[in-house]
């Protein structure tokens, strides 16, 4: 983690009273952040601020800051917002932004147990932004590593209200340019470390300029031209030119090969010109934050799930919400969990749980497989699943901590107790009946909330599958190193859930993390379901219920932003200076209006004729009317097409496979549409 | 702050984008809209970007579930930020412009050169208005100072003088108190006798200091009191009781502009589907229209085959039954009906629609004199016949006879298709006339 790094104090709450922590919740946020730290997380610190329903609304349109540039995009998204609050009830609790320090606002209404929940989830927040890998990409490249994100969105959005106040640019020239940025704010290499420059050694240099006006800067007389270098010299100089084809790899960063080889489209000149500084100035922005923004997207389900993971631990599991407030939690939790759909808050707690739960089983699966007699083929005969749980239920003494229990407390291993904190109990400087886990360890905290053995998931331990004895059991040496259970189980490492928990939040995204961890069960359990659309019927139908089908829905959802991904081919495509770019084809097609209204708007970044390859699916209407009757799919054949834009026209035209076929990949497949499924 | 721009911007941005509004009342979606609330789609405000084909991509859903079996309106997506996404809409996403009644009637008075001017009607209440006007009692806090003020001043215009010219006139050689006062008054100054005699007397020693009043006129220049003012500064102003007034309200007769607009639809089993389609097409718009101009609008619905029965707004469109059609049984329904909406304190707005099926007679017989019968500002029919005339489907063939074409309260119109709705909708709300009771 890094240091703290200060805001400046322009940026911070001027606008919102300075009311933040108001005397109730002081005293909450403390001990979150000290349960958080003793559960193993690392947060950034955290300023949390109060704000009525309007801020709350402002902030979240703004994407959790005070200040951004101004565009009409955060008009509509508060507008949504408002409307969603009024007629939905779609309650906004908190918003917490990803900065170091993070700020963390919390609505005004809020009843207490919702702030004290508020708290928790946000600490969990905290503690992935600072944590995550895919969010070290945008703090990675820089020495300090800090986020300063609050900083540089403010000045961003100084810089852009300067241009637009400045006299000589036209206000509507900028908003502009702002939405033909934006249209490939998901068009960046999310994958990469970010830099404020992309190097491009591959782009030519020199010789493509003009050779005339080098010939000219050269300050030869033009005598002496006329004998040389006549005209028919230099075209055939220019003419002898390979024809310079870059990138020499493809290029998934949009922004950035715009903002290096792009130029403006004049229309007074009616060509291209080298854009404005502002030009290249609002580009270079709009890239940085669409970076800055990345990792969120990229980690929804598992931020979420973490934060609600973590919430749910502190609040139930340590009664962080008093008695009376626990109802309130309650419902709360009911809400947010409840809502329905694939929400990102249970499908990623579950995931979580999941997560925590293998661990802890292939965990005690070891230590079986240790025990003299017992071997993966065996196990399930010989081991005595109720009997092994028993014995994975934290002792009495951990379970229920009061001031009466402090000896036993004493009598457990040392490992789980915080000795300075039992001694300070003992004298009565700690509240033990309000803040038990002040006097446990980390060890002590991971025995205390053992997964296997809560009410949920009592049935996980004996649900092994034989199949995942035998992966567990084939590779483990020193298979005899137990005489009893008994024994096995003394050496057992109860973190062994948390610490896995912890190294997945920090390796993961939605995509790793959903194809590692969705099982089938969770697929059946959730009644989740795949549908397709079909060509006979004209609508969409249920396709399968099949976990792998779901999945693979689901990862298109969570792959590249859920969007198609293209890259640039060629930056001077045609040695016309035109631009190629290819849709890396999965088996799902483009949206072939958005391409070109969005080939329009890269047009005024390149400032020359823009083209698109890509594959599309057709269907003959004559197939669809024949399969109607039949009631089967008609075939679908794909074909090669090239979307151009030269700055007044939208052509599509088919391209031959050749062209398009390095763009097929054959390795993926989306589609999970039965043979025979409208019977 | 920055937001409320950013608002405003994209209102204007959807303002560009939205839907024509005579194309929406035709072809649109009436649907989403709420009686409060006309939702109007917007296309495509948000920004474009590379997007997978919806019909490709297909989705993830929750529930209990079949293969095979259709998928109604599946989810919002994990993936998709919460925005809605309806795959079985080709078009995409549709954000909506909303408007409220009275922006509809305007934005609908713009678009069709509609200048309905509703009327109002029952006295609700006599409201206290403004404090304006004036009483010569009342509590002090209610006391018009400043006209209290004004009026003082103004009597101090009238009454001040120069005085120091005055006291010249009087040193003039031989002058008495009553010439200068006649002279004074001849001039029109405010002075009384009393003062001149005093003023005359206090300069006895310098009397013959000016030969005439013309010698004095030209030597020194008057001073206008306004000058003087001026000069000196207001001083005192005379505060006079008499000028003492006290604000209290002014009682406004306030005639609130209400509405009961009575809608009948023939349900009878001619009136299939396309035509109830362009019935809903044409009333809704006018529902909303009406509501929006008026500050308060009741509506009546009637159903009708041989028989009328009143039924809600949500049944009203989607009523199908089997029997015959008499209209006269609807008009003899709102005729009851209206009852409860007296005509001295409601306007009314009677509309009707059906395919001009009627049974023999009835229309002359029957409905023209109920017609009569029921006062309004505007009797409606809209004839709907997508495929073409009926023979026997004389209804609003026969009203047009009976009222004329130019009838004042009486409008006609004929929707056909989705193209013929705002001119019907024109047709109606321009026929009525400005005679009112």
């Amino acid at each position: 983690m890094s240091d703290p790094h200060p805001l400046s104090s322009s940026t911070n709450g001027d606008r919102f009273r300075k009311q933040a922590i108001a005397g109730d919740l002081e005293a909450p946020v403390e001990h979150a952040r000290q349960l958080a730290e003793k559960l193993g997380l690392e947060p950034y610190p955290v300023n949390y601020w109060i704000v009525d329903y309007d801020e709350m609304n402002e902030l979240i349109a703004y994407g959790g800051f005070q200040t951004r540039y101004p565009h009409w995009r955060w008009g509509m998204t508060y507008d949504k917002q408002r409307k969603q609050g009024q007629y939905g009830g779609g309650k906004a609790f908190e918003i917490v932004n990803n900065d170091n320090p993070s700020h963390a606002f919390l609505q005004e209404s809020n009843t207490v147990a919702d702030q004290k929940a508020v708290i928790t989830h946000v600490e969990a927040h905290a503690d992935f932004f600072g944590n995550n890998d895919w969010f070290g990409l945008f703090t990675g490249g820089r020495a300090d590593d800090s986020v300063d994100a609050a900083a540089m969105l403010e000045r961003h959005a100084r810089t852009i209200e300067e241009y637009m106040a400045d006299p000589e640019i036209d206000r509507a020239e900028v908003e502009k340019w702002i939405d033909h940025t934006l249209t490939l704010e998901d068009n960046i290499d999310q994958h990469q470390v970010f830099s404020r420059r992309r190097e491009s050694e591959d782009a030519p240099t020199g010789l493509d300029d003009d050779l005339g006006e080098k010939l000219d800067e050269l300050g030869i007389s033009a005598e002496v031209r006329g004998e040389v270098f006549d005209e028919e010299w230099i075209e055939r100089i220019e003419g002898d030119e390979e024809a310079p084809s870059f990138p020499a790899e493809p290029e998934r960063d949009l922004l950035a090969f715009v903002r290096e080889h792009g130029k403006r489209y004049d229309e007074d000149a009616g060509k291209a010109v080298e854009m404005a500084e502002w030009q290249r100035d609002v580009l270079d922005m709009m890239r940085a934050e669409a970076y800055y923004f990345a990792a969120q997207k990229m980690t929804k389900i598992m931020n979420e799930g973490w934060a609600a993971y973590w919430e749910s631990l502190m609040m139930t599991g340590e009664a962080f919400a008093g008695d009376d407030e626990f109802v309130d939690y309650a419902d709360h939790m009911a809400k947010v969990l409840g809502s329905g759909g694939l929400n990102p808050y249970s499908l990623g707690k579950q995931l979580w749980e999941y997560v925590e739960n293998t661990a802890n089983r292939r965990e005690v699966i070891e230590a079986l497989l240790r025990v003299e007699g017992v071997s993966w083929r065996n196990l399930t005969d010989v081991v005595d699943f109720d009997d092994v749980r028993d014995r994975l239920e934290p002792p009495e003494a951990l379970a229920s901590i009061s001031g009466d229990s402090l000896e036993d407390l004493a009598e457990l291993p040392e490992t789980w107790i915080d000795g300075e904190a039992l001694d300070a109990a003992r004298a009565g400087e700690i509240d033990v009946e309000a803040y038990p886990w002040k006097l446990l360890t980390y060890e002590g905290l991971a025995r205390r909330h053992y997964s296997l053995v809560e009410p949920q998931f009592r049935g996980f331990l004996a649900e092994v599958s034989q199949d995942e004895l035998e992966r567990i059991g084939r590779y483990l040496f020193d298979d005899a190193r137990y005489g009893s259970v008994e024994e096995a189980l003394a050496d057992l490492d109860y973190a062994a859930g948390w610490n896995r928990m912890y190294d997945v939040r920090e390796s993961h995204n939605d995509v790793t993390f959903v194809d590692e961890f969705l099982t089938s069960e969770f697929v059946a359990e959730n009644d989740y379901f795949a549908y397709e659309y079909s060509e006979a019927s004209g609508g969409f139908h249920v396709s399968s219920t099949d976990a792998a089908d779901v999945k693979k829905k689901l990862l298109l959802q969570f792959t590249n932003f859920g969007k198609p991904t293209i890259a640039v081919y060629d930056g001077n495509y045609g040695n016309a200076n035109e631009l190629l770019l290819g849709h890396q084809y999965n088996g799902v097609g483009l949206d072939m209006d958005a391409a070109g209204e969005t080939l329009k708007r890269l047009f005024e970044l390149w400032g020359r004729p823009v083209n698109l390859l890509t594959i599309a699916t057709e269907v003959d209407d004559h197939d669809v009317e024949v399969a109607r009757r039949r009631n089967r799919e008609p075939d679908r054949e794909e074909r090669g097409k090239r979307l151009r834009y030269d700055g007044e026209e939208l052509t599509v035209e088919d391209a031959p496979w050749e062209d398009v076929s390095h763009l097929a990949a054959d390795d993926v497949d989306y589609d999970t549409k039965p043979e025979e499924w409208l019977a | 702050m920055g937001l409320r721009e950013d608002l405003e911007r994209f209102r204007e941005v959807g303002e560009a984008r939205r839907e024509d509004l005579a194309e929406f009342i035709s072809y649109g979606d009436l649907g989403s809209s709420r009686p409060d609330e006309v939702r109007i789609p917007v296309k495509i405000v948000d920004l474009p970007a590379f997007e997978y084909d919806r019909r490709d991509r297909g989705g993830v859903g929750q529930g209990d579930a079949e293969v095979g079996q259709p998928v109604g309106q599946p989810r919002p997506q994990p993936g998709d930020d919460g925005e809605e996404s309806d795959p079985g809409d080709e078009g995409g996403d549709h954000e909506y412009y909303e408007m409220d009644p009275e922006e509809f009637a305007q934005e609908l008075d713009e678009e069709l050169g509609l200048d309905l001017d509703p009327k109002g009607k029952t006295v609700v209440e006599e409201t206290e208005g403004p404090f304006t006007d004036m009483t010569r009692s009342g509590p002090d806090s209610t006391l018009d100072f400043e006209r209290m003020f004004k009026e003082g001043l103004k009597r101090k215009l009238a009454t001040d003088f120069d005085e120091e010219f005055l006291r010249e006139v009087c040193k003039v050689s031989g002058i008495t108190p009553r010439e200068v006062f006649e002279w004074a008054r001849g001039e029109s100054l405010p002075v009384s006798f009393a003062w001149v005699e005093e003023a005359h007397a206090e300069v006895e020693d310098e009397r013959g200091a000016w030969g005439s009043i013309e010698e004095l006129e030209a030597e020194i220049d008057r001073e206008p009191i306004q000058a003087k003012i001026r000069r000196e500064g207001i001083g005192h102003v005379p505060f006079r009781r008499e000028d003492e007034r006290y604000r209290y309200p002014e009682i406004v007769e306030e005639r609130e502009k209400n509405v009961v607009v009575v809608n009948i639809r023939d349900v009878s089993g001619s009136m299939r589907e396309k035509k109830r389609e362009l019935v809903e097409r044409t009333f809704t718009p006018l529902d909303w229209y009406l509501t929006g101009k008026y500050d308060t609008a009741e509506f009546v619905y009637i159903a009708h085959d041989a028989d009328a029965w009143q039924v809600s707004r949500e049944e009203f469109f989607g009523i199908r039954s089997g029997g015959g059609t008499r209209i006269s049984s609807a008009y003899e329904l709102a005729a009851t009906l209206l009852e409860e909406y007296p005509w001295s304190d409601w306007n009314r707005y009677v509309f009707a629609a059906g395919d001009s099926e009627n049974s023999s007679n009835d229309t002359g017989e029957r409905v023209i004199p109920l017609m009569e019968e029921i006062p309004a500002n505007l009797h409606a029919y809209v004839e709907t016949q997508p495929s073409g005339n009926a023979i026997n489907a004389t209804h609003a063939e026969e009203l047009e006879r009976h009222f004329g074409r130019d009838a004042e309260d009486v409008a006609i119109a004929y929707v056909n298709g989705a193209e013929d709705v705002t001119d019907a909708i024109y047709e109606i709300l321009s026929t009525e006339g400005d005679s009112d009771e």
